[in-house]
C-alpha cells in the first residue's frame, strides 16, 4: 500500500481530521499497514528497507508523520498526535528490532551448518619421520641397563683376531670357530696382523678391561657380522648388545639377578626365566638364557589350539647366551682373576626384536622399506 | 648326537619318560633341539657343546643321566675269548709323529664271515641315522655311537706287510720335484695333503691308508671278500685333526670326535668291544693281547676345588653331599682334604679331584664348579639385583646425536639401518678420489664384496628398493659408519647420511603437490646446522653430483675442512642406479659436527629481549645473474648500520618484465634498536644508505614496487 493511501503526504487538516477519535483510526490504518508489511520481512536486506522505509530519518514513514501530521496539528489534536505517534514508534522499534534478532539467529544457524569442521576428515599432517626399529630397542634396552648403572661403550666393527677370538680365550682351530665364520679384509701384503669383522660386540669386554680397572659395569651396542647365507633368520651382518660387569664381589646370583630384571623390564613382569647350562670359551659357568614364549603364555599351545609356531610347542624360546667371566680373560687384561670375578652376555637385538614384534622374516630390518618403517613410528 | 633312548638302558637303569630325560638333560648342559618317537622308541637330537666330546656316545650320555638321577653307571668290560696266537706276532705297528698320534692300538681277526648285520644292530644304526652296511662296518660305527671313540677296520690282507706305520703326510719338495702326498679315500675321492696331516701307512711307509682320525683309505677298505680283519683304534691329537680337517674341507664323524678330543684311555676299551662284537656278528679268531703304542699317555691331573671359591663364584652354598655326588657321578673321585673333614658345610671345605680321561677340559677349579652347579641346578643360586658402585655414563656423543635424529625425524626423515656390505662397482661410483675401499678377501657374493666407503651407496640403494616397490616419496637417514683402509689399518667413520626423493609435500586436502627440491634439502641441513652455529655452504662439485646443486659444508670451527656435502644426484649416475626421479643427497662426518654442537651449546648465552618495536623495509631489487644474495647482504652489514637486525630475501623471479640476464629480488631489512623506537627520518636515512650501497657496489637497479 503507497503511503500516499493513508495520506501521509498530506496534513490532517487536508484529509479532514478535526476530531481526536479520527486520529485515531488513522493510526490504527497505518499499525494495519506496518503489520502487513513486516510479514514480508525475511532476510537481512528486506529487514535493511523495511527499516529504512519505517525509521528513516528523511523520509520514514514516522518522520512524514511528524512533519505533516503533528508539525501543522491543530492545538486541539496536537497532544492526541503526540501521543499515539509514541505509540506507535514505540511499536515500530520493537517489532523491528525484534526481527532482527529473529533473522541474525537464523543467519547464525546456516553459517554454523556451513561452516562446522568434519571431524572425520584428516587434519593438516606435516610429514614425519620414524626411528627405525632396531634402533628403539637398542634404546630401550640401554635405558634399561642404564638405570641399573651400567655404563654405554662402543667399539670398532674391524677387529683383530687377537681381540674376536684370542683374548676371548678363542685360539685359532678352536671349534667354536667353526660356529662363527668370519669375513676378513683383504689387506695388502705385508700386513702387521689380519683384520677381520668382528663375529661379536664381545671384542669390547676386553678393549674395555684393558683400559680401565674394575669395577666396570658397560653396555656394547652394536652391529656384528657373520658369513652366514641371508634367508628369513639369518643375516650376515646384525646387532648384539655386550654386556660386562666385574667387580671384586659379583656372583652367578648377581648375574641371573640382572638378566632377570632386564628381561621383565623387556618382556612385562609376567614372563618366566631360566637359565642352562652351555658353552662359551670366554665365560665360565656358561649358559643359555630362555623366558617363557611370550606367545602362547609359557604353555606351548597355541591360543586358537594346536602347537605354538613360535616355539614349536617347546613353552621357552631361547634367548641369548651368558655367563661369568672365564678367569683365563682376565689373563689376558690383568686382572686379578683371584680377586675379581664378573659375568658377560651376548644379546641378539634383531631377533628380540622379532620376537617381541612378531616379525618373520630378519632382512626386513634390512630393506628399509618405507611400509614397513612406517609401522614403527 | 641322537640319543636312542632304549640304548642308555644298557648302562642305566632309566626310569623316567624320554621328555623328562630331554629336559633334565637340557636344564644340566645338553642342549636339546626335539624329542621324537620313532620305529625304535623315542630318540632324543641332542645338540653336544664342543667342550663335551664325552657325550658324543650313548656310554657318555648314560654318565650324564646317572649323574642327573643318581643312578649306578654299568660299566663297560668286554672279555672276547681269544686265541693262542698272538696280535703282537701279526701285525707291527710303528708311531713316527707322537705329537699328532698319541696312541695307537691294533687288534686282529682271522675268519670272519662278513655278511649284514642282524635286525637289533641295523635298528639301533638306524635310529641313529646311520645306513648299514655290513657286520664289521656297522659294528666299528655302533662302537664308535656306543662309547663315542672312532675305531677303523682294515682288510688285514691288503696291509702290506701286516706292518702300519703312523707319520706326517710327505710334502712337496722345494725343487718341486715330488709332488705332495695323495691318497684315495673311502668315499673315492682323491686327497692331497700337508705335512701337518698324520697318515696311516702300510709297508716300508711309503703307500698311505687312511687318513688319521679323519677317514681310511679305499685300498685297504673292508669288502665282502675280506676274511681277516684289522681293528685300528687310536688316539689323535684335537688340534691337529681340526686342522686337518678344515684344510681338507673333510668333516667327519671320527674328526669331529678326535678333532674335540676323543679318551685316550678308550681306544683299547673300544677296540675290545668291536673285537667282542665282531666274534658275537662275525664270528673268527680273535688274536690273544693288543698291539698298544703309546707314547701319549698321561698321568692324571689333580684338581682342587674349595667351598670358599663356590661361594665367592656361585654366591650361594652347594651342600656337601651334593658336591661329592655330583663329582662323583662324573668321574672326578673328589675327596676331601681339609682339616675339618668330618665337618659337613665348612666353610673351610676343600676337596682334590682326579682328572678322569675323558674330561681334559676339565682342568681348573672353576671347571669343577660348573660341573657341581650344573648338576645341582641352576635354579637353585636365587637371583639377586647387585647394588651399582659407580654412575653411569652415556656415550660421549649420545646427547649429541639424539638431538640430530630428533630434528630430522621431525623434518620428516625416517631412520634407516643397513648392511655396508655392497658391490665394488657400486662403491666405486660415489668413492672420493684417494680412497682405499676395505674390500673382503672372502665375501659371500659379488654383490657384497666390499665395505662401503661411504653412506652415500647404501642410502641410494634403499632409495632405489622404495622406488621399485611404489613407494615414490622417500625421505631417509641413516647414523652409521663408513669403512676405508689406511695401508693396512683399517678406519671406521660416524656419518649421519642423507637421502630423499619425490614429494617433500604431497597433494592433500589442504595443499598442492611440491616436489622435494634443492632448496629442501638445504633448509632441513641448516635446521640441523642451526645446533653447530650454522653451516657454511660452498658450492663445489663431487663427481656424482650435478654440478649446478652440489655443495660443500664446513663448520665455524674449520672452514677449510668441509663435514660434508649436499647435492642432487647426477643424471648420468641416476640412470646406472636406474633411479628414475630426482634423487638428493647429503653426508656429514658427525665427530666434528658433534664437538661443534657441543661448542655451539657452550657459548649459547640468553639475549635480553627487544623493548622497541622493530620496523621491516623492503627492497625490490633488480640484479645482473650471478650476483648473489650473499652479496646483497654483505653490501648492507658493511654499512655498519647497528639497527639492521635481519636481512632477508623474501621473493625471487626472472622473466616476465625482467630483462633477461637479471633478475628480481625482493629484500627486506629489519631494524631494530635497542635504544629507542626507531623514528621515520631514521629509517628513511638508512634506506637511502642502503640504496646507495647497492647501487653503487651491485649495480643493483630499484624496481617500483
Amino acid at each position: 500500500m503507497p503511503t500516499s493511501d493513508i495520506g501521509l503526504d498530506k496534513t490532517l487538516a487536508d484529509l479532514g481530521v478535526t476530531q481526536p477519535e479520527q486520529v485515531a483510526l488513522r493510526f490504527a490504518k497505518i499499525r494495519v499497514h506496518f503489520q502487513e508489511h513486516f510479514q514480508t520481512v525475511h532476510d537481512e536486506s528486506e529487514w535493511k528497507s523495511f527499516r529504512d522505509r519505517w525509521l528513516g530519518r528523511k523520509s520514514g514513514v514516522l518522520t512524514q508523520i511528524t512533519d505533516n501530521w503533528l508539525k501543522p496539528a491543530t492545538p486541539q489534536l496536537k497532544r492526541a498526535v503526540g501521543a499515539s505517534l509514541n505509540e506507535l514508534r514505540a511499536h515500530v522499534e520493537s517489532q523491528i528490532e525484534a526481527r532482527r534478532a529473529a533473522i541474525e539467529s537464523g543467519a547464525e544457524e546456516s553459517a554454523l551448518a556451513r561452516e562446522r569442521v568434519d571431524l572425520s576428515l584428516p587434519g593438516f599432517i606435516r610429514p614425519t619421520g620414524s626411528h627405525h626399529l632396531i634402533r628403539q630397542v637398542f634404546q630401550e634396552i640401554e635405558d634399561i641397563f642404564f638405570s641399573i648403572g651400567f655404563s654405554v661403550v662402543e667399539g670398532p666393527e674391524i677387529e683383530t683376531p687377537y681381540y674376536n677370538f684370542e683374548a676371548l680365550n678363542i685360539p685359532e682351530f678352536h671349534p667354536v670357530r667353526d660356529d662363527m665364520d668370519t669375513f676378513y679384509l683383504e689387506l695388502p701384503t705385508g700386513a702387521k696382523t689380519p683384520l677381520l669383522l668382528r663375529t661379536h660386540t664381545s671384542p669390547m669386554q676386553i678393549r674395555t678391561m684393558e683400559k680401565q680397572k674394575p669395577p666396570v659395569r658397560v653396555i656394547v651396542p652394536g652391529k656384528v657380522y657373520r658369513r652366514d647365507n641371508p634367508d628369513a633368520t639369518h643375516s650376515f651382518a646384525f646387532h648384539q648388545i655386550e654386556g660386562l660387569a666385574v667387580d671384586s664381589d659379583i656372583t652367578f646370583c648377581d648375574f641371573t639377578g640382572t638378566i632377570e630384571y632386564f628381561v621383565k623390564e623387556f618382556f612385562g613382569p609376567s614372563v618366566k626365566t631360566r637359565f642352562r647350562p652351555s658353552y662359551f670359551p670366554f665365560t665360565e659357568p656358561s649358559v643359555e638364557f630362555d623366558v617363557s614364549c611370550p606367545f602362547c603364555g609359557g604353555t606351548g599351545t597355541a591360543a586358537g589350539g594346536g602347537t605354538c609356531s613360535k616355539c614349536k610347542g617347546a613353552a621357552w624360546i631361547e634367548l641369548f647366551g651368558a655367563g661369568m667371566v672365564d678367569p683365563a680373560v682376565y689373563g689376558f687384561v690383568n686382572y686379578d682373576a683371584k680377586r675379581v670375578s664378573g659375568f658377560a652376555f651376548g644379546i641378539g637385538i634383531d631377533r628380540l626384536a622379532m620376537l617381541k614384534y612378531g616379525i618373520d622374516d630378519i632382512q626386513v630390518f634390512f630393506q628399509n622399506d618405507v611400509r614397513f618403517l612406517r609401522q614403527f613410528p | 648326537m641322537k640319543v636312542v633312548y632304549n640304548w642308555l638302558k644298557d648302562f642305566v637303569d632309566l626310569t623316567a619318560t624320554p621328555q623328562d630325560l630331554a629336559s633334565r638333560l637340557a636344564l644340566s648342559g645338553t642342549n636339546i633341539a626335539g624329542v621324537e618317537n620313532g620305529p625304535h622308541g623315542a630318540v632324543i637330537d641332542a645338540e653336544v657343546s664342543s667342550n663335551r666330546p664325552d657325550c658324543l656316545g650313548h656310554y657318555g650320555v648314560a654318565r650324564e643321566v646317572g649323574a642327573i638321577y643318581k643312578l649306578p653307571l654299568r660299566h663297560v668290560a668286554p672279555k672276547p675269548a681269544e686265541s693262542s696266537a698272538k696280535a703282537s706276532d701279526a701285525v707291527k705297528v710303528e708311531i713316527q709323529s707322537s705329537e699328532l698320534c698319541g696312541r695307537f692300538t691294533a687288534r686282529v681277526i682271522r675268519n670272519v664271515k662278513i655278511q649284514p648285520s642282524p635286525k637289533w644292530l641295523k635298528d639301533r644304526l638306524e635310529a641313529s641315522g646311520v645306513a648299514s652296511i655290513s657286520n664289521v662296518v656297522d659294528i666299528s660305527n655302533y662302537v664308535m655311537l656306543e662309547l663315542g671313540h672312532p675305531l677303523h677296520t682294515f682288510d688285514y690282507d691288503k696291509v702290506r706287510d701286516h706292518k702300519i706305520i703312523v707319520r706326517r703326510a710327505k710334502p712337496a719338495d722345494a725343487a718341486g720335484k715330488a709332488a705332495p702326498e695323495k691318497m684315495r679315500t673311502l668315499d673315492g675321492i682323491e686327497r692331497t695333503f700337508d705335512s701337518n696331516i698324520c697318515m696311516i701307512s702300510d709297508g716300508d711307509g711309503s703307500r698311505p691308508i687312511g687318513i688319521g682320525g679323519i677317514m681310511g683309505g679305499a685300498e685297504t677298505e673292508i669288502s665282502f671278500s675280506t676274511k681277516n680283519v684289522l681293528i685300528e683304534c687310536a688316539w689323535f691329537e684335537p688340534v691337529a685333526i681340526r686342522r686337518a680337517a678344515r684344510f681338507l674341507k673333510l668333516h667327519t664323524e671320527a674328526s669331529t670326535r678326535f678333532g674335540r678330543g676323543a679318551d685316550p684311555e678308550m681306544a683299547e676299551l673300544a677296540s675290545r668291544r668291536a673285537a667282542e662284537l665282531i666274534l658275537q656278528l662275525a664270528g673268527g679268531e680273535l688274536l690273544s693281547g693288543v698291539v698298544d703304542i703309546y707314547p701319549g699317555k698321561r698321568a692324571p691331573k689333580k684338581i682342587r676345588v674349595t667351598r670358599a671359591e663356590i661361594l665367592r663364584v656361585m654366591g650361594a652354598d652347594v651342600p656337601d653331599k651334593q658336591v661329592e655326588a655330583s663329582l662323583s657321578a662324573l668321574g672326578f673321585a673328589p675327596v676331601r682334604i681339609d682339616q675339618n673333614r668330618g665337618a659337613e658345610g665348612s666353610l673351610l671345605a676343600a676337596w682334590e679331584c682326579t682328572q678322569p680321561s675323558w674330561r681334559a677340559e676339565v682342568e681348573r677349579e672353576i671347571d669343577l664348579i660348573e660341573e657341581i652347579a650344573r648338576i645341582y641346578g641352576l635354579d637353585k643360586f636365587p637371583p639377586r639385583l647387585p647394588a651399582a658402585r659407580q654412575g653411569a655414563a652415556r656415550l660421549p656423543h649420545y646427547e649429541a646425536e639424539t638431538r640430530l635424529r630428533e630434528r630430522l625425524i621431525g623434518l620428516g626423515y625416517r631412520e634407516i639401518l643397513t648392511i655396508p656390505h655392497v658391490a665394488e662397482e657400486r662403491d666405486a661410483l660415489f668413492r672420493p678420489n684417494g680412497v682405499s675401499p676395505a674390500r673382503l678377501s672372502n665375501p659371500l657374493s659379488e654383490e657384497a664384496n666390499v665395505l662401503r666407503s661411504t653412506g652415500i651407496v647404501t642410502i641410494a640403494g634403499a632409495l632405489e628398493w622404495n622406488l621399485n616397490h611404489g613407494q615414490r616419496n622417500v625421505r631417509l637417514f641413516e647414523i652409521g659408519r663408513h669403512y676405508r683402509l689406511n695401508g693396512s689399518e683399517s678406519i671406521e667413520t660416524r656419518v649421519l647420511t642423507i637421502g630423499a626423493t619425490g614429494e617433500a609435500r604431497e597433494k592433500g586436502l589442504y595443499d598442492a603437490a611440491c616436489d622435494f627440491s634443492f632448496a629442501d634439502l638445504k633448509g632441513d641441513l641448516d635446521s640441523l646446522g642451526e645446533l653447530v652455529g650454522g653451516f657454511h655452504w660452498q658450492q663445489d662439485g663431487l663427481s656424482w653430483l650435478n654440478p649446478a646443486r652440489a655443495a660443500t659444508i664446513a663448520v665455524l670451527e674449520n672452514l677449510n675442512f668441509p663435514v660434508g656435502y649436499a647435492g642432487q644426484l647426477a643424471r648420468r649416475v641416476a640412470e646406472k642406479l636406474k633411479l628414475r626421479q630426482n634423487v638428493f643427497l647429503a653426508e656429514l662426518e658427525l665427530d666434528p659436527v658433534y664437538a661443534a654442537m657441543r661448542t655451539a651449546k657452550e657459548a649459547r648465552r640468553y639475549e635480553p629481549l627487544p623493548k622497541f618495536p622493530s620496523v621491516e623495509r623492503d627492497f625490490s631489487l633488480l640484479l645482473a645473474d650471478g650476483t648473489k644474495f650473499s652479496d646483497v647482504t654483505k653490501t648492507i652489514q658493511s654499512l655498519g648500520i647497528q639497527e639492521i637486525s635481519a636481512v632477508e630475501a623474501t621473493d625471487l623471479f626472472r622473466g616476465k618484465s625482467v630483462p633477461a640476464g637479471k633478475y628480481s629480488l625482493l629484500v627486506r631489512v629489519t631494524f631494530q634498536s635497542r635504544e629507542a623506537t626507531l623514528t621515520e627520518a631514521q629509517i628513511g636515512d638508512y634506506s637511502g644508505k642502503i640504496i646507495y650501497a647497492l647501487e653503487k657496489n651491485l649495480g643493483a637497479q630499484r624496481r617500483a614496487s
